[in-house]
Parts: C-alpha cells; structure tokens; sequence
C-alpha cells in the first residue's frame, strides 16, 4: 500500500508540466508589465504637431480625463482603428490626444521635412476621420521611450490629476472598448466630475459653517 | 492580442553597410569541396566581422572604454519588439532608438548600471537578459539544485534499502555445484 504515492508522483508532475504547457499556449509574450502603471506622465515639452510653436508639457493633460494615442501614418492598424476612435469622440465626447511620432524621421539623418510629415498626417485624418482634440509631436521618440512605448498603436488612459491608469497595447475597437478601455474611462470621468462636485459640497459646507458661526457668534 | 501593423513587425538582424559582402563571392580555383570551404569560411568571417562593427557603425567614442561598454549593453539589452534579439541585432525602430539613447547616456558619462536601470524603469526587468533573483525567479536555480538534491537522496535511500547480499555464502553454493558436476 505505501508504493501508491511514490508510483502516483510522476503522474502528479507530468499533469503539472502539461497545464502549464498548456496555460503557455494561450499567453501573449508581448504583453509587458507597464512600467509606467499609476505614475504621472514622464516630464516633456513638445510641440504640436500642426503648430509647431505652441508647445505641450504634461501639465496640459491635467483637468481632463485623456485617453493619449500614440500613432503615426506609417502604422496600418492606426488607420484602422481611426474611424472607431472618431465615432466614440463624435457620440461620447471621449477626449483624445494623439502623440505622433514618425518612422522615417531619422533624428540623426533628416530625411522628411516637417511639412511633409504634416502633409501626410491631414491626408490620413480627412480619410479615416480626425479623434484627436490635438497632435503632440514626439519629434525624437524620446517621450515614447519615456513611457515604454514598443510600437504603435498604444493608449494611455490618463485621469484627471495626470496619472496614467491605463496602458493598452494594440488598438481600440469596439470589443476592447466596451470590456476594458471604456468602463474605465467612464469610471474616471464619473470620479472626476464627482470630485468637483464633491468640492462644491465641501465649498458649500464651509460657507454654512462659516454663516452658523458667524450666527453663533452673534 | 490583435495583429499589428506589419511594417512594424520588422524583425530582420540589423545590418550595417554593404560593401564587405562582395568578398563573399570570390571564386577560388581549387576543388568544388575546397571552393565550398573557403566560401563557408568567408562568410563567417564576414558574418562575424559585422556582428562586432554592426552596432557602431554611426557612433563615435571618446575612449575605447566606452566604445566596450556600448557594445555590452546593446549586447546585454532586449528588444522589446523583436523579443528574441538583442538591440545590437534588430532593426525595429525601438531598437534604433534604445540604441541612440544607450549612446547618448553612455557620453553624459552615464555609468552601465546606470543606463540598465534607466532602460528596466521603462520597460522592466524584461528589456535586460540577466534576471533579477526575486522571489518569482529564484526557482530558476535553486530548481535544478533541489532536484540534484532530491535526486541524490532517492538514490543514497534506495541503496540502502537493498538487503546486503551474501556473496560468500553464493560462492560457496557455486564451488558445490561445480564439484557436484564434476563427479
């Protein structure tokens, strides 16, 4: 009776090597742990990709929830996922920016000149549809390599105080919107809009406060 | 995960400038076996000749010490797209990228570990080929270790288990049954 168990151990190991074979099958080596989970945006000062002298800094993401698409022309799954990403600015009011950077514009050599970046970049939007509220151009891929960025298309989805809560690899359609992206955007548009109110209330609170010591003084 | 742009699945090696590769195919005017040889041999030179130069090709170096620790760490750091090749092999963008910016904190007199910490906070333990021994990873060596260990004490037990046998007594039995046949 005491051989049972001893016979039984390399079953045990082998049904444990063939589920974790198995699990293997189904995980995407791709998926990285973001670094960048709950941090603040990573400090840059970069223009805009149409008016190369307005200038962004992460301080321009705060008071709004964002959702940051990093993209560029040259990435075919950007093109597709353009026309969704429009539809939810159209019918949701979701507020996205776009951190372009480009391919072809080798820092050290020069190849494209900013117009034709430009050029390119108003073709693609007047064809697919135009999501971004604006362009930030990540001209040496430098903020990308910042946040981790291994390709495109990749979102951030950044609450209201600038802190990204959110890193998504791949692009945005319907069924990750509604199972992954959306809810949390929506939660940290709820939050968001609840903590000014909450701050009205708060307001309010300190104003009566204030007036029943006031009476009370009296 | 859905498919990505496939133009920026580019896996390829990185390869630095062509010219060397016309070397490769010189013909030589001995047997085809030696022809085959000498060609074999020149490719891998050529190869490794380009595996060392193809990752400084457009950078320069103050000192000879830098130049050796670039070549580390493009050596020692993973393309997080390419996730099979360092970033001194592959030509995905983010590697051109890693590379430069290796380079450029290498000459702001950024010290290795420096520049490894500076990638790993951006794309995690997984941009650098040596784990971390963390509680997750330790299993990579105390595993082979514990089952040597387990192994050996299977095998110290079972030897002890077997009853000693009697050799005597069965060379005894044996002179017996030899001389009985010799009668």
């Amino acid at each position: 009776m005491k051989k049972a168990p001893l016979v039984a151990i390399p079953l045990v190991l082998f049904s444990l090597l063939v589920i974790f074979l198995f699990k293997g099958l189904f995980s995407d080596p791709r998926e990285l742990d973001s670094q960048v989970q709950d941090k603040t945006l990573p400090s840059f000062s970069l223009p805009d990709l149409m008016q190369p002298d307005v200038t962004y800094t992460p301080e321009d993401l705060k008071g709004k929830v964002t959702i940051l698409n990093v993209w560029g022309v040259w990435c075919v799954t950007c093109a597709v996922e353009m026309p969704y990403l429009t539809q939810l600015k159209n019918e949701q009011n979701v507020h996205i920016v776009g951190l372009y950077f480009d391919q072809d514009l080798d820092p050290d050599f020069g190849t494209k000149t900013l117009s034709r970046v430009q050029q390119e970049v108003t073709d693609m939007l007047s064809r697919y549809g135009n999501p971004y509220a604006y362009n930030i151009f990540d001209v040496y891929r430098d903020t990308s390599l910042d946040l981790g960025v291994t390709g495109a298309p990749e979102h951030f989805v950044i609450d209201a105080e600038g802190i990204i809560r959110m890193h998504h690899i791949g692009d945005i359609n319907e069924r990750v919107w509604n199972s992954k992206v959306g809810p949390l955007y929506n939660k940290l548009v709820a939050e968001a809009s609840g903590k000014v109110s909450e701050d009205r209330k708060v307001d309010v609170d300190a104003v009566m406060s204030d007036v029943q010591s006031v009476q009370g003084g009296e | 995960m859905l498919p990505r742009n496939a133009t920026h699945l580019r896996c390829r090696a990185y390869s630095a400038s062509t010219d060397e590769r016309s070397a490769h195919g010189k013909t030589f005017n001995f047997s085809v076996f030696k022809t085959l040889v000498a060609r074999v041999l020149a490719f891998l030179l050529i190869l490794g000749a380009f595996s060392v130069h193809a990752a400084e090709d457009k950078f320069t170096f103050d000192t000879s010490a830098q130049r050796e620790s670039f070549l580390k760490l493009t050596a020692e750091l993973r393309c997080p797209m390419c996730q099979n090749q360092n970033i001194a092999d592959s030509d995905a963008m983010i590697a051109h990228d890693m590379r430069r910016k290796v380079y450029t904190l290498l000459k702001q007199g950024k010290t290795e570990q420096e520049v490894i910490e500076f990638m790993k906070s951006r794309y995690g333990d997984f941009v650098h080929y040596q784990p971390p021994v963390t509680a997750a990873t330790l299993w990579l060596w105390a595993g082979p270790v514990l089952f040597i260990f387990i192994a050996l004490l299977v095998v110290i037990r079972r030897k002890s288990v077997t009853p000693p046998e009697d050799m005597a007594a069965k060379l005894a039995k044996a002179d017996e049954m030899l001389e009985r046949e010799k009668e």
